[in-house]
This record gives structure tokens, sequence and C-alpha cells, in this order.
């Protein structure tokens, strides 16, 4: 019997180590120190489909500045994150204004996405805690639990992974209440420097009443080696970078 | 003979008689100044919501209420404009234009409610143009003017004639924003409203959200809001079926329900009332009849049985019960219809119990006579019922046990 349970307790771990190894190598490969990219995100609703053209700078997971150089009418607006804080710059009133708690859980730029999403620098490393619940060759599915102290906000995160390209086939995100609230799929797996990416990430809601609703991102250019000049990382670059 | 006997033990022991008529009628005045008090108060809370800003009945496209985003928003104002002009039913009524944005003032930024009015029209509709504390109501022909909360003021530090930055998301999902001069300060005394509403003249604010001829719902007034539910489903009847039209005991349904809930502990509270009063007045009967033990072993001597004794009893009970409440509910509704009409002003309370949805100093008592009515009959059920025990217990001693009673 002991050498029942001590078997089942080793087996246990070793998933346990191999479903944490399976996330830092994935976080490794889609993280660099910096990285400069050019998107289109494609936000499909009710009232219809409308595409928005952005470049961002980041560094790490604590700093990102982003700029809207598409529709015309929201060109020039601009963004910056450190660490849990956000503000934007709005051209047209020439206003530099910070977003408030209060307003975190709200859409960021009509998207699926909320400004929480955006500014959250949540690590699937440090933040949860992984068990291996599947593995099928290249494939394996894992469960992701906050840990008790982490600042998330959901309950749990199923994830699919690519095991040979290191990068997330599929995630679907649980509310505290072990609600199925969205799915994020990700596709089109291509090489940058040392990285593997996929090209092509796409948010569902799964609420009754955003069953029209989708929100992808197409990653256009995506550039891992370039360094970033320290200035898009402060409220200077708002006003700055805008034009 | 019963009758008779009865009337005849009323009025010659008059002492005794006046106390069980006065703890009686005492008894059915609280009982309906209580329940008038406490109704009243909670027709004041919901009217004040009601009448505050929500209004008595909303027009707005199915699915808003559980999802209030723009995928919801009345794409064709001016067609249900005019289905409501064309409704004889209603009074008033006028478009608004809810969104969420965020103000920013020179040093703070806060998530708050915007919303386009029609200012003239809100006159009538709500009690907006009456809360200003501070500067000037808008108009219809304002632009970058804003009437905002005073708590909300507070907490972007601005004043009369202050800039404040709006930026939110137009229709189209592109970012809207906008500088307002804040024109008017309000306070209602709902503290979560006075602290994240701004309200901007509807016909400029649908240049900034591109939501021209659009709107996220209609607020109405009927003429005979009493007959709300009638007046709400007719009013169901006309419209294409994508809309509802929807009154305020849905839409202020968490605050109905909490009242409710309120009447609930009120009722709780005062039925522990009625035990000790049942008891009171059941102690009472019962010392009456055992001082009267050798009168009643006398009648029964006399040939009277159990039964008529029962129903002497009873008809005394039920001659000054009846007399009690007769004249405990003509006092205690006429306290109601006092107070209905002449609220009690208790200085104070609406600040200190802001939070609750208390605006005004005034807690008026609700004159209903259904209300009225079942209270009365309560405490005259009681009455009869407190001497049951008493008269069982006196039935079961013999004629002679009766007049050696001491």
């Amino acid at each position: 019997m002991k050498y029942l349970i001590s078997l089942l307790f080793i087996t246990f771990s070793l998933h346990a180590n191999e479903a944490q190894s399976i996330i830092k190598k994935l976080e490794k490969n889609l993280r660099g120190d910096y990285m400069y990219a050019t998107m289109k995100m494609i936000v499909t609703s009710k009232r219809g489909k409308r595409t928005v053209k952005i470049e961002s700078w980041s560094k790490g997971n604590k700093k990102s500045f982003i700029k809207i150089l598409y529709p015309k009418k929201d060109r020039g607006i601009t963004f910056l994150k450190i660490d849990n804080q956000m503000w934007q710059y709005i051209p047209k009133i020439e206003r530099t204004i910070k977003i408030p708690p209060s307003m975190m859980l709200q859409s960021w730029m009509g998207s699926d996405f909320t400004n929480d999403d955006i500014v959250k620098e949540s690590s699937l490393v440090e933040d949860y805690r992984a068990k291996l619940l599947s593995k099928k060759g290249n494939s394996a599915t894992l469960e992701l639990i906050p840990n008790e102290d982490a600042a998330v906000v959901w309950g749990k995160i199923i994830i699919t992974v690519d095991l040979k390209n290191a990068v997330p086939v599929k995630e679907t995100y649980y509310d505290d209440m072990m609600k199925k609230v969205r799915v994020m799929t990700f596709s089109k797996v291509e090489q940058h420097g040392s990285h593997r990416v996929p090209m092509v990430m796409e948010l569902k809601p799964l609420d009754a009443n955003k069953k029209k609703n989708s929100t992808k991102i197409i990653f256009e250019k995506i550039n891992y080696d370039a360094k970033i000049d320290p200035s898009y990382f402060t409220k200077h670059a708002l006003k700055r970078y805008s034009r | 003979m019963r009758f008779t006997l009865a009337l005849k033990n009323i009025l010659k022991s008059k002492g005794r008689s006046l106390t069980t008529l006065l703890l009686s009628m005492f008894t059915t005045i609280l009982f309906i100044s209580y329940v008038a008090l406490m109704d009243g108060s909670h027709h004041q809370i919901i009217k004040s919501s009601v009448e505050i800003y929500t209004g008595y009945a909303h027009v707005n496209l199915k699915g808003y209420r559980d999802e209030s985003s723009y995928e919801n928003l009345i794409e064709d104002a001016h067609s249900i404009d005019i289905i409501l002009g064309d409704d004889a039913s209603i009074k008033e009524y006028a478009p608004r234009f809810e969104t969420y944005a965020l103000l920013a003032g020179d040093e703070k930024s806060v998530g708050s409610m915007i919303v386009g009015i029609v200012p003239s029209a809100e006159k009538t509709l709500s009690k907006l143009p009456n809360s200003l504390i501070k500067g000037e109501y808008l108009n219809d022909n304002d632009t970058n003017a804003i009437y905002i909360g005073s708590e909300l003021a507070e907490r972007l530090k601005v004043d009369i004639g202050s800039q404040v930055a709006m930026v939110g998301s137009s229709i189209d999902y592109s970012i809207a924003a906008d500088l307002f001069i804040v024109k008017g300060i309000f306070k209602t005394g709902l503290f979560d409203f006075d602290a994240q509403s701004a309200f901007v003249n509807k016909p400029y604010l649908d240049t900034v959200m591109m939501s021209e001829n659009k709107a996220t719902y209609f607020t109405l007034n009927f003429h005979d809001n009493d007959r709300i539910d009638q007046a709400t489903a007719m009013l169901q009847n006309k419209l294409p079926s994508e809309y509802e039209a929807v009154n305020w005991k849905t839409l202020l349904t968490a605050l109905v329900q909490a009242m409710l809930v309120d009447s609930l502990f009120g009722y709780i509270s005062i039925s522990i009332f009625f035990i000790v009063i049942f008891f009171v007045i059941m102690i009472f009967s019962y010392v009456n009849i055992y001082t009267r033990a050798r009168e009643i072993g006398l009648l029964r001597a006399l040939g009277l049985t159990s039964k008529d004794i029962f129903g002497m009893l009873f008809v005394e009970v039920l001659l000054l019960a009846t007399l009690s409440m007769v004249v405990g509910t003509i006092i205690g509704a006429s306290i109601a219809y006092h107070y209905e009409l002449h609220p009690i002003v208790i200085s104070g309370i609406a600040e200190t119990y802001k939070e609750y949805g208390v605006v005004s100093d005034e807690i008026p008592m609700n004159f209903d006579l259904f209300t009225i009515a079942w209270n009365a009959l309560t405490i005259f059920m009681l009455n009869l019922a407190a001497i049951i025990y008493p008269v069982a217990k006196i039935n079961k001693l013999t004629a002679m046990e009766a007049m050696r009673y001491v």
C-alpha cells in the first residue's frame, strides 16, 4: 500500500514538474527582452466589423507603448503601460489621461480585450500552478489554477500547447465560478529570430449576448532583436510619438 | 338575553370596560400608524428614486437591460418618438443616450456615466433641473456644457467654469473625446448617482458619439401613473416586437425587493409587539373573568349553561372590541391621512440616511383603506382570541366551586 501511495505521489510530482516546465518553455519562447510589432486588430460585433492598425513597443512584460495608426479618426492615440498603470493621450483634445482602476474592466478600443488585459503583467509561471491533463504526440493540455496570492481575475485556464513550437494553440478562460467565459485560439506559427510566434490570435467571448463578437489580432511585423529607446516608456512619449 | 346581560355588565363595571376599551383602541391606533409610517417611508424612497432620474417607464430594445451596450441601442429613435407621441396615455417622454466614459479634470480622472438628455423635456420627466445647487442647468442649445453631480465634481476637483475632458467610445467603437465646461452642479441626495453621473445636451453628445437618431432608451410618464401596469401593457402592444416597455417596478426591482424585505422585518418586529399585547389582553381578561367568578357561579346556579356563560362573555368582548376598533380605526386612519398630506419632518434624516436613498427630511404616512382595514381586523381578532382561554378555564369550574372562588 505504502508503495502504491509513494508511486502515485511520485507520478503526480513528475506530472506537475513536467507541466511547469512546459509553461516555462512557452513563456521563454513568447517573451523577449524587447519587442517591436505592428498588427491589425479586427473587431467583429453585432454592429459590424472594424479594423484597427497598431504599432507597439515593449520591454519585458512591465513596460509597453502602443500607437494607433488606423482608422484615421483614432490615428495618433497613444497608450503607455508601466507596471500595472496605464495612460492614454488623445491628440484631438491634447490631453494625457490616466486610466483609473474603475475603468480597467472596460473594453479596450471597442475590442473584446479589456484595459486590464492590456495592463496586466501576470505570468503563467509565477501566478499559476500548472497540472498536466493530457499529452499526445506534440500536443499537451494543461490546467492552470491561480496561486492564492496572485492578482488575477480568472478561476482557471485550460491551455493546449504545441510542444514542438512551444506556442499555445488554445486557451479557455474560466471565471471564479468556474464558468467558461472566453476562448483564445492561436495559429499561423512563424519563426522570428530565436522565437516561434503564432501570428494570428482570435478571442471569442462566450457570453450569450456576445455570440457574434470576436477580436482577431494579426501580427504583420515582429522584431525581438531591436533595442528600443527607453524614451518610449515615459509619459512624455505619449505626446511626442503621437505624431 | 345574552346581549342585555353583556351590556349591563359593561355598564356596571365602567372602569374595567374603559380599560379594556382603551387598551384595544390604542393598540389599533398604534398598529395602523406604524404600518402607515412604514409603507409611507417605503413609498417615499421608491417615489424619490423614480422621480429623481429613472422615470415611471422606459421603452428600450429587448435585451438592453441585460446588456446595456451599444449592441442594444434604439437604432431609429425617430420611429419610437412617433409611436410615443401618438399615445394619448403618455403625458411626456424623451430619449436618453447613456454611456460610460472617462472624465478628467486637471488632476484626476474618474469613470462615470455620461448621459445625453433633452434638457427642456427633463424639466417635467425628472428632478435633475430641481437638483441644481451651483451654476446653471442645461438648455437645448448647449454644446460643450456639462452638468455634473456634486460628489463627482468633488472627486474631479472641478467647479463651475472648469474644463473637463471626456474620453469614451463612440457607437462605431472609435475613441470619442471632447472637452466640456462645467455649467452646473447638482445634488439629488442619491450618493452614488451624484458621484457617478454627468449630463450633456443630447444633440451635441450625439455628434461626439456618432449617435444621431439613436437612443439607449426613452423615459416617459403616463397621465395616470397609479395604473402603470395596465398603461405599460397597452403601450407594449403598440411597439414593434423588438422593443419593450417596462415600468419602474421592473426598472427598480432591487429597490422594490429591498423594501419588501424591510416590510417583512417590520412585520416580524410588530408581531413580537402583538404577542405581548395578546398576552396583556388575555391576562387582563383572565383577571377580569376570575374577579367575577362568584357572579358567574351564581349565574350557573340559576341555570345558565357554560355555553350561555361563554356567549355572554363573548358578546361583552365583541361589543368592547367593536367599539374600540371603530374608534381606533377612525383615529388611526385620521392620523395616517393627516400625515400623508402633511408629512412628519425630521431635520437631517436625509443627510444621515442618504446612502439608503432617503432624499427628503419628510416622512409621509401612507393612507390606504385596505391596509387600514386589515390592520384593524387583526387587532379585533386578537381581542376575541384573547378571551377563549380565560372563559374555557372558568367554565371548567362547577357552580359551587365558582361561588366559593376567592
